[in-house]
């Protein structure tokens, strides 16, 4: 090589290395105000007032690969996507737990659900929630389950369900369950069955 | 609140700050990239060719020496366990009918141990990502050890014979009007042919050619002046040249190819005389000349699909242990057992390649095969989880058209068929199992019956998930549950 090659190739190096590192700061600094933003979400989320209400919470285990039936009580809100919103987030609380009967990761939440209709749900959880999920066909499974089950038993219209990550729809959840469907509660009730 | 509502400022800049470094580094690259392949051809692959089969396996440019994953170099003669102990790398292998041996490795060391005895390899052994690689120059050597056979190395077309070795053609030129050139070999071949004036061209990418003669011949014929044989990337090509436009013809089923001059083009079809009687055939006409084609022979094979590879890992079994390489060792057992019950079966993936979920459906539908079978491994439960696919009954008939996002539908009943095969025979080896409905990528876009299985760890220790006697059981269970329901799952036509 030349010496004007090595001298372009150095500054080339120089400017590349210093936009690399440009760029990973500015990627940091967007998740931590993606960060923000989601604690300002859940501090601005509406608070509920009355008496805990008991729901039903379909439970993962992946020891013994099982969704069991379990009741909790919960304040609930009374518009109903905040109620089906607020029973999710008892869900995820008790997978966030340690020690947890079926691990996701941590700072998994749900960002909304969305009501279409009388029958259609769409749950939008965080990036977090899919980027952190342990990977697997049955780990996976017992999520998406375990998120149908649970808001078919609190409200019964609820027949169609559609989760979303970060506001997109995902080709699958953390490599294997299926997320660019609808889910349907009468086969996922199937599912439920197998899992007993 | 919407969900553009938490976007950040930064998020429109940061894509165009990340393309221009992009942008540079490429160019960077390229130019540093443009240099160095002036100097050293960049290596790729390295083609095995034994007695059950041949296959490619990829190389990899480690401190300026070739060197070839140890795994993946044995797994496709035998059962492989493999695993690193510290900087040390254990490797067991047994090859098919043979017995088991035992070699060790150390990272950043070239003296070894292969079958008790110590073995000194030409680099440093190369530890990385719980993969072992040795140097390329090692690997001839390392397989005679290990398989108690012979093996020879081609370095300049990167072709590694092993067993039963080189088969040598012979060429033979008879002279007449017009000179043949006779091509023997010692068993049938199956060579791509590329023709142009004045040259045939063939190329063998399976079988384990090598000239018997020198490499370069020329003839002073008035029609075949030469051939010439060259190997290359794990490949052997052999050119035949002329004066004249040549043609290649097989004959002795499929040992010889005769070369000779290709025939004149017919006269242009104006120039033809019209036919006496156009509408009648010739009673004595050559039989085959006017036999429609024949349809193609129905056919039963299963493809068997190892799940994720290259960046995607898929799920991490143990720090060391990816799901990738677990499924894929995995696939190569199922397809040895079925081979074993006289069924033929196809690897969707054979090495570390990234493939999309709508480029496995894609494939695995074009190849038409009578079953898909997807492996996939986890840490979560215990045994073995067959699956088929969650889906509405549809009531589709496998025939008619189907739709891409549920075209499983209409194979559900005989896909759920060889779940319970499947179980059955895992319950008769005592290997727990659990059979689901799973929704499952891309399970519900194959046009065959399918199923996946995920295999988790037999026990607490998860590093068992890769043993060769675990795996053994389940590609064994897999096999038999497949050969017990072979007559009910239709053989298709290719």
């Amino acid at each position: 090589m030349t010496r004007r090659i090595v001298v372009i190739f150095a500054v080339l190096l120089v400017i590349a290395l210093g936009l690399a590192s440009y760029a990973v700061y500015l990627k940091r600094k967007v998740a931590r105000d993606e960060d923000l933003a989601a604690q300002q979400q859940l501090a601005m989320a509406p608070s509920a007032n009355g008496p805990p209400t008991p729901v039903t919470l379909y439970i993962a285990s992946d020891s013994d690969a099982t969704l069991r039936k379990s009741q909790m009580s919960v304040v609930l809100p009374e518009e109903r996507s905040e109620r089906a919103r607020a029973v999710l987030r008892a869900l995820f609380g008790s997978y966030l737990q340690s020690p947890s009967p079926h691990p996701i990761g941590a700072g998994a939440d749900v960002r909304d659900v969305y009501l279409l209709g009388d029958d259609t749900a769409v749950v939008d959880t965080n990036s977090v929630f899919a980027d952190k999920h342990p990977s697997g066909v049955l780990a996976e499974e017992l999520t998406v389950a375990s998120i149908v089950a649970t808001l078919n038993a609190n409200d019964s219209k609820i027949a169609r369900v559609k989760i979303l990550v970060n506001g997109q729809e995902r080709e699958t959840l953390a490599g294997h369950a299926d997320l660019r469907r609808f889910y349907l509660a009468g086969n996922i009730g199937q599912v439920v069955k197998d899992l007993q | 609140m919407s969900p553009d509502s938490a976007r950040s400022p930064y998020s429109a800049s940061f894509p165009l700050a990340a393309s221009a470094a992009v942008i540079i580094l490429l160019a960077v690259l390229g130019l540093h990239r443009s240099n160095l392949d002036a100097q050293t051809p960049a290596p790729n692959q390295l083609t095995v060719y034994s007695p059950q089969t041949t296959y490619s396996v990829p190389l990899l440019d480690i401190k300026g020496q070739t060197y070839v994953g140890l795994v993946e170099l044995l797994e496709p003669l035998g059962a492989v366990d493999a695993r690193p102990d510290g900087k040390k790398y254990k490797l067991h292998f047994t090859a098919a009918g043979g017995r088991p041996e035992e070699a060790q490795f150390t990272d950043g060391k070239d003296k070894a141990k292969v079958r008790g005895d110590n073995y000194k390899l030409p680099a440093n052994f190369v530890l990385q990502n719980g993969r072992g690689y040795v140097p390329l120059a090692a690997a001839t050597n390392l397989l005679a050890k290990l398989l108690s056979t012979q093996a020879e190395f081609h370095a300049a077309g990167r072709r590694l014979f092993v067993g039963a070795g080189v088969e040598r053609f012979t060429l033979e030129l008879r002279t007449g009007n017009p000179s043949r050139l006779l091509i023997g070999f010692p068993s049938a071949v199956n060579p791509t042919i590329a023709t142009e004036p004045g040259r045939v061209r063939f190329t063998f990418r399976r079988e384990p050619v090598a000239a018997a003669g020198p490499d370069n011949v020329t003839y002073t014929d008035p029609l075949i002046t030469g051939a010439s044989f060259s190997e290359h990337d794990g490949i052997a090509e052999l050119d035949i040249t002329g004066n004249a436009p040549l043609m290649a013809n097989f004959a002795d089923n499929g040992k010889t190819i005769i070369v000779t001059a290709a025939p004149a083009p017919p006269p242009p079809v104006a120039e033809q005389p019209p036919p006496a009687a156009a509408t009648q055939s010739a009673p004595n006409a050559p039989a085959s000349a006017q036999q429609p084609r024949q349809p193609p022979t129905p056919r039963f094979f299963v493809l068997i699909d190892p799940a994720h590879g290259g960046s995607d890992i898929g799920a991490a079994v143990s720090p060391s242990l990816p799901e990738k390489d677990v499924v894929l060792a995995l696939a190569r057992r199922v397809q040895r057992e079925l081979a074993s019950r006289g069924i033929a079966a196809a690897l969707l993936r054979t090495n570390d390649a990234a493939i999309s979920l709508d480029q496995r459906a894609a494939s695995a539908n074009a190849a038409r095969p009578a079953l898909y079978v997807a492996l996939h491994a986890a840490n979560t439960g215990r045994g073995v989880h067959v699956f088929t696919a969650l889906l509405p009954a549809a009531n589709l008939s496998p025939k008619s058209f189907l739709p891409w996002d549920t075209a499983q539908a209409a194979f559900l009943d005989l896909s759920g068929t060889v779940a319970g095969s499947v179980a059955a025979e895992l319950d008769a080896r005592k290997l727990p199992n659990t059979t689901l409905l799973a929704p499952l990528r891309p399970l519900n876009n194959i046009a065959a019956p399918a199923i996946a299985v995920e295999i988790a760890p037999p026990s607490d220790k998860v590093d068992d998930i890769a043993s060769a006697s675990y795996q053994d059981q389940v590609a064994q269970s897999i096999a038999a549950g497949i050969a017990a329901v072979r007559a009910k799952l239709p053989e298709v036509r290719p």
